[in-house]
């Protein structure tokens, strides 16, 4: 083995250039084929990751149809009552989504009027006595009981960068629940810190506040409704879904998991396809790509491995060398591949996290062990096909004939 | 009987209870509604069926309604991994099956679409909308929004991805061209030896690497074309959608050709020159 290893070692460095550029070609497609795999089940992985930083493992919706596409919950407290009654449930917050718009600055100008920047917002709306589903980058979280008039408010980063908003800061809000047009009160709120909402896109102005302030922002319009209720169970999270739908089978309950499955079927199967589609068609490139190196350098190479075989060296060592001699191209190729597709993995999720309504949090590529497993696997696979032509060769070479016609040529 | 939840026209999530085996009579009162291919096809509906709708996804206030027909949903390229479990109802009756009570909403409605008479500036007539009526959001059909951004995107994605894969190619040519040179060595230096010039070994290799660039880039577009079929057949299967995935056009192929025939050229070019350059008697190995 370590003699037809030497052997095709030396076939490689007496040709360094080919030798580098056959690397090169598979470093290239090993990076393509790599990122693929890292595309196949990055957003699965990214979302899933997403989902378990709430600190819920079931969510409760009124239907299929995932907020704000489908119909809230209605009597939202009561169902929350039932589901947080439940041995396995640890606990439960209900979650809202609305419209809001800012109706003031809470700021004046040199003329003693106040300022106003006009800007819808979504305003997420929960219970703050549950862990909360964001994370505070500054200043403090929403309050679980009303300490003064102000009522507290959460911004993400957006917010505050565009109406210079810091902790502290005065905002009145506008609910956008009723017709078009409809005047609602404007209620007052003293930013409380600035958070990182865990949904937010790139160009997502988003706040947080409390249940209670749902029912000063839509006046009349609201209603004890919720768009979700996020749950935490005790332990096993299919048997608190289970118990969940026993009380409330009107509702739809899913785990993280199942809705993890669910995108990974649905929303994100066009990446799924397309790194599918690409990885097979970079590894038949490579395969090709080694193939027909080794088959002219073969090729070239005849008189002279008829040379060794006359002079003694066996059939089992040539055609392992040139064996060894594609492992050897495809291993520095597939190594090298490993940075280049990492930084290249880089570069296209910066592309594609710019399609409206990703998440900042959630990525495209993510490295995993298993896909280090599939790309050396693939890429062996591809090495030992491609090899299999030029051995062939080697091994039913005609030693004296090849002679012969080497002296005449 | 197990209630379905589907769309109904801009987006309302309905319960849809279906009533198997009831054949419509021609003086049924019921109003009539249009259900997608893709829900016939899942809930087993026909045309003449009767099913009962609800705006409550519990299917309170459920209200009669018989298929009056089966309709292919418009492709929709932003909605092609969902399921088009859709119905279409007439406005009234979505309104009557969507009321809730209070006669201050009696008539919601998501969108009015507006067709300008020829020749109207779409983009005028949105501003004037927009002065006349705030609190409305008015904008032509062809503005930027979401789904321009997200095809811009993507078109990004694939064109990057095709750049690594054309850089892989080089290489690869680059490889094999300096192979096949090296092949030729000696036949070069015996040109070299009965009086060719440099200049005209290069031009020589120049046009054959053209010639087979030209080849394999025309090799290429036609497998591209021959399969491109193959994957639409594949993906229309696997999303249930007429949308068509892959698409060889005119400018696509030249797009390739002026890829591919240059960068053949190149390699050849640099593959013979680090030969040519070699003196006489180390080209013949003497």
């Amino acid at each position: 083995m370590s003699r037809a290893f030497r052997f095709a070692w030396l076939s490689i460095v007496r040709q360094p250039s080919r030798a580098l550029l056959g690397v090169l070609g598979i470093a290239a497609v090993g990076a393509l084929l790599f990122d693929m795999l890292l595309l196949s089940r990055g957003l699965v992985l990214s979302f899933r990751d997403l989902l378990g930083r709430e600190g819920f493992d079931v969510r409760v919706i009124a239907t299929e149809a995932p907020p704000p596409l489908g119909p809230p919950i209605d009597n939202a407290t009561s169902a929350a009552a039932a589901i947080a009654a439940l041995a396995d449930v640890e606990a439960v917050s209900q979650i809202r989504f609305l419209d809001v718009e800012i109706a003031g600055s809470g700021r004046v100008d040199a003329a003693g009027l106040e300022t106003t920047a006009s800007s819808d917002l979504e305003f997420i709306a929960i219970d703050p006595r549950v862990r909360s589903p964001w994370t505070i980058l500054e200043g403090r979280d929403l309050a679980a009981e009303s300490s003064g008039e102000a009522r507290p408010l959460l911004v993400n980063r957006l917010v505050a960068r565009q109406l210079d908003l810091s902790p502290g800061s005065a905002v009145t809000l506008r609910g956008l629940c009723g017709r078009a047009g409809e005047a609602l009160p404007a209620v007052p709120f003293t930013v409380a810190g600035i958070a990182e909402f865990p949904f937010d896109d790139e160009r997502a102005k988003t706040v947080g506040g409390r249940l209670e302030d749902v029912e000063r922002l839509c006046g009349e319009r609201a209603d004890d409704a919720a768009d979700a209720l996020l749950v935490r169970s005790r332990g096993d999270a299919d048997a608190t879904a289970a118990a969940i739908r026993a009380v409330r089978p009107e509702l739809h309950v899913a785990t993280n998991e199942e809705l993890v499955e669910r995108f990974s079927r649905v929303e994100f199967s066009y990446f799924r396809q397309i790194s599918f589609v690409l990885a097979s068609v970079t590894v038949f490139f490579g395969f090709l790509l080694i193939a027909v190196l080794l088959t002219v350098s073969v090729n070239q190479r005849l008189g002279e491995i008829a040379a060794l075989r006359a002079l003694g060296l066996s059939r089992g060592r040539v055609v392992a060398g040139v064996l060894w001699e594609s492992v050897m191209l495809v291993g520095a190729g597939g190594l090298l591949a490993i940075p280049f597709g990492l930084a290249l993995s880089a570069w296209l999720d910066r592309i594609l996290r710019a399609l409206p309504g990703i998440p900042v949090a959630v990525s495209f590529f993510v490295f995993e062990p298993r896909a280090l497993a599939l790309h050396a696997a693939l890429l062996a696979v591809a090495a030992v096909a491609a090899a299999l032509y030029p051995m062939r060769i080697v091994a039913t070479l005609p030693i004296a004939a090849t002679l012969r016609r080497e002296v005449v040529s | 009987m197990t209630a379905r939840r589907i769309v109904l026209l801009g987006g309302l999530v309905a319960a849809l209870a279906a009533v198997p085996g009831s054949v419509a009579r021609q003086e049924d009162p019921a109003p009539a509604v249009l259900v997608s291919r893709q829900l016939a096809d899942r809930e087993g509906l026909r045309v003449g069926d009767r099913v009962r709708l609800s705006a409550d996804p519990t299917g309170n206030g459920a209200e009669g309604f018989r298929i009056e027909g089966i309709y292919e949903p418009m492709a929709d390229p932003m909605r092609f991994a969902q399921s088009r479990l859709e119905a279409r109802l007439h406005l009234p009756d979505l309104l009557a099956l969507t009321a809730d009570g209070d006669p201050g909403i009696a008539e919601p409605i998501t969108t009015i679409n507006v067709d300008l008479v020829e020749g109207a500036d779409a983009r005028a007539f949105a501003a004037d909308v927009r002065a006349r009526l705030p609190g409305l959001v008015a904008r032509p059909t062809d503005a930027p929004n979401e789904r321009t951004t997200t095809f811009l995107v993507l078109e990004r994605f694939h064109l990057a991805i095709a750049v690594v894969t054309v850089v892989g190619s080089a290489v690869f040519l680059l490889a094999l061209m300096v192979m096949l040179v090296d092949e030729r060595r000696s036949t070069v230096g015996i040109l070299r030896l009965i009086g060719f010039t440099r200049r005209r070994i290069l031009v020589q290799v120049l046009a054959e690497g053209a010639l087979i660039a030209l080849a394999g880039a025309i090799f290429g577009i036609l497998f591209a074309l021959a399969t491109e079929g193959l994957f639409n057949r594949f993906f229309q299967w696997r999303y249930d959608t007429p949308l068509v995935f892959l698409r060889i056009t005119p400018a696509v192929a030249a797009q390739s050709l002026l890829l591919a025939v240059p960068l053949g050229i190149a390699a050849s070019l640099i593959a013979s020159w680090t030969l040519l350059r070699q003196r006489l008697l180390a080209l013949i190995r003497r």
